[in-house]
């Protein structure tokens, strides 16, 4: 619950630093990029009209949306699980849930990529393990690919998704379950037809979060997808960096703002953003 | 008594200075109190100026090997101090230095594409071969604005527990009957295209301009077969250590690790493998100064340093006079040595910096998943 802080003028100063740095830190070196995408390397729009036609932008932008919208559906489905588990569950479950999904939390992001490599490598761990069990005969190719990059991505998307859902779980009215039960619906009618309903936003809000945390991610694909799952922040990495097009990096950054912006604009839109963090 | 001591103190004063770790501001101060002034400015330090020549590689065990193969021994002679940098002086890197009006960069340890490339707008500075002696290296390795500093090589590695024969050619590594396995070659491009060519019948003569709608379409029959792109030496070394790949186009220097470090379960040699020199080039309005800078690269084109940087990391000189000095256990490794260099093709540097950013978006797109 969000409690209001009286609004005198004092109070308000308490809001400055944020928008300052955000100012500071962010919106004055962004105007540089949105410049760049326009005058590198010449005044005009060409960016953009490359950022259209060219074929090998939009299979590097289709791999991005496409593997953002596996993640925030897999990662929806655990979250969705963990979190009904929790909130049915006795003091013991629920500590074994919180372990789960607090324990990775603190861990870096490096450090958990790499320890994918080796669990899913073909001489990794789950690989070993299924060959000694006698379930496969050759190891199956998990990682080095764009499987691996998605099971690592979900792996570290899932506490963001909890959150939301488990927030937006935890308002659900119990009565109202009860009444639906009462009124003789069956347990799984009273799931489809009165709890899940009500998550609804809190799905829609803990999708939209992942899938916009997915689209900048650089660690994980340029590890463990074999070299082959470049997605956009590698490919704006590649622009800047290796092969120097400065105005077509910055132009796909552009792209991408204005792609996340929509998203967040639905957001706000359709879900009660202080419900989700309540 | 007290004369030996303050002695001692300037002494260690004065080879402080020499190895930069005071600079001279205060080692006037220093020497000012010990009142020994005038003794101090007799001890002949070269002071050229106050802040270090920084160094531009690419990281990792390149930091420590540059350090003892150059940067000490210069600084020792020069009493200039030296900083390296590891962050990697890719071409968008140095332009990101430069576009900020203030680089805090000297020296790069560059593709030698990227310095021509940079070079040729004017973004870097002209070698002054006043300074830096021609002579020391082969005619085609000193260009107006890179000197190569050492040559190294992407070489074909192989696990020989995987199969008996030795993979030779680039045909071999395409032939997945006799060689079976997974195979691993480089993220950013350099040589690979080259080795699908040569794997197609083209004869290392006739390579360039490198024919790119044959050389992907030759890629894409490999395709299934490619286990990863590797991104960095350290990816390429774990992915033999682990034994996911029975072959790889990989560089000389991580070979030589892999060889040594699994005791010869790897196999590599020089045969058709894709030579390539690096490239000293100073950055345009480099803060230490045009001389300080001109004056590392030659020294770091002495055969002494060179030799103890193939015997660090592999890497071979690219200053001839060195080959005499190189012991007998590292004249194998040498991939710059005439008899080495016969069996290996040259990267055309012209041709990549014409070419290697458009290709590399085609080269990328059809590599990807």
């Amino acid at each position: 619950m969000i409690t209001r802080l009286p609004e005198h003028w004092q109070y308000r100063l308490l809001l400055w630093p944020l928008p300052v740095l955000l100012l500071l830190c962010y919106v004055v070196p962004f105007a540089g990029i949105i410049t760049w995408s326009v005058t590198l390397p010449e005044l005009g729009v060409d960016n953009y009209v490359r950022l259209a036609n060219d074929p090998s932008i939009h299979a590097v932008l289709w791999r991005t949306l496409y593997l953002c919208a596996i993640v925030g559906i897999c990662a929806l489905l655990l979250a969705f699980l963990m979190a009904y588990c929790w909130l049915y569950s006795s003091s013991r479950w629920q500590r074994w849930v919180e372990l789960c999904i607090f324990l990775p939390f603190f861990i870096s992001v490096l450090v958990r990529t790499f320890g994918w490599l080796v669990a899913l490598r073909n001489n990794g761990l789950v690989n070993g393990w299924l060959q000694d069990l006698g379930l496969i005969d050759s190891p199956l190719a998990l990682t080095r690919n764009t499987l691996g990059v998605i099971i690592a991505m979900v792996h570290f998307m899932v506490p963001f998704a909890f959150f939301p859902l488990l927030s937006s779980m935890r308002q659900i009215d119990d009565r109202v379950l009860l009444a639906a039960r009462g009124l003789g619906a069956s347990r799984t009618r009273v799931f489809i037809s009165v709890f899940l309903p009500q998550t609804l936003p809190g799905l829609l809000g803990a999708f939209i979060m992942v899938f916009v945390f997915c689209l900048g991610f650089f660690i994980i694909p340029a590890i463990l997808g074999g070299g082959s799952t470049l997605m956009a922040a590698e490919y704006v990495f590649l622009q800047m960096f290796q092969t120097y097009n400065w105005g077509i990096g910055a132009a796909l950054c552009v792209l991408m703002l204005v792609l996340v912006s929509m998203l967040v604009w639905l957001l706000m839109r359709f879900s009660r953003v202080e419900r989700l963090v309540g | 008594m007290h004369q030996t001591h303050q002695q001692d103190c300037i002494e260690l004063l004065v080879e402080k200075a020499r190895i930069g770790q005071i600079d001279r501001r205060n080692f006037l101060k220093a020497a000012g109190l010990l009142a020994a002034l005038p003794l101090a400015m007799r001890s002949g330090i070269g002071w050229a100026q106050d802040r270090p020549v920084v160094i531009v590689n690419w990281g990792g065990d390149a930091i420590d090997a540059y350090r003892q193969a150059w940067t000490e021994s210069f600084t020792r002679e020069t009493g200039i101090p030296v900083r390296i940098d590891g962050s990697g002086p890719t071409e968008g890197a140095i332009r990101a230095q430069l576009a900020s009006g203030r680089p805090s960069w000297d020296v790069v340890d560059a593709e030698p594409f990227t310095s021509l490339t940079l070079g040729r707008e004017g973004l870097m500075r002209p070698l002054d071969f006043n300074t830096i002696e021609r002579s020391k290296v082969n005619e085609a390795f000193a260009t107006e604005f890179g000197v190569a500093g050492y040559l190294y090589s992407y070489v074909i590695a192989w696990d020989k527990e995987r199969f008996d024969a030795a993979p030779q050619t680039w045909a071999d590594f395409w032939d997945v009957e006799r060689f079976p396995g997974k195979r691993t070659m480089y993220k950013w491009m350099n040589g690979v295209l080259e080795a699908a060519l040569l794997a197609d019948g083209v004869a290392f003569e006739d390579l360039y301009p490198l024919d790119i709608a044959r050389a992907l379409d030759k890629l894409d029959e490999l395709r299934p077969h490619i286990l990863a792109y590797w991104g960095s030496g350290a990816e390429s070394q774990q992915l033999f250590l682990d034994r996911e790949v029975s072959i790889g186009q990989i560089w000389n220097t991580r070979a030589i690790v892999l060889d040594r470090d699994t005791d010869g379960r790897v196999g590599w040699h020089y045969d058709n493998a894709c030579v390539t020199p690096s490239s000293w080039a100073v950055l345009g309005d480099n803060p230490a100064g045009a001389e300080p800078a001109m004056r590392f690269i030659d020294h770091a084109l002495e055969p002494e340093g060179q030799v103890e940087l193939l015997r660090l990391l592999g890497n071979g000189p690219s200053n001839p006079a060195a080959e005499a000095l190189i012991p007998e256990e590292l004249i194998e490794l040498n991939c710059g040595s005439v008899e080495n260099l016969a069996r290996q093709f040259k990267l055309d540097i012209e041709w990549y910096a014409d070419h290697y950013g458009s290709v590399l978006d085609q080269f990328l797109s059809r590599t990807g998943a």
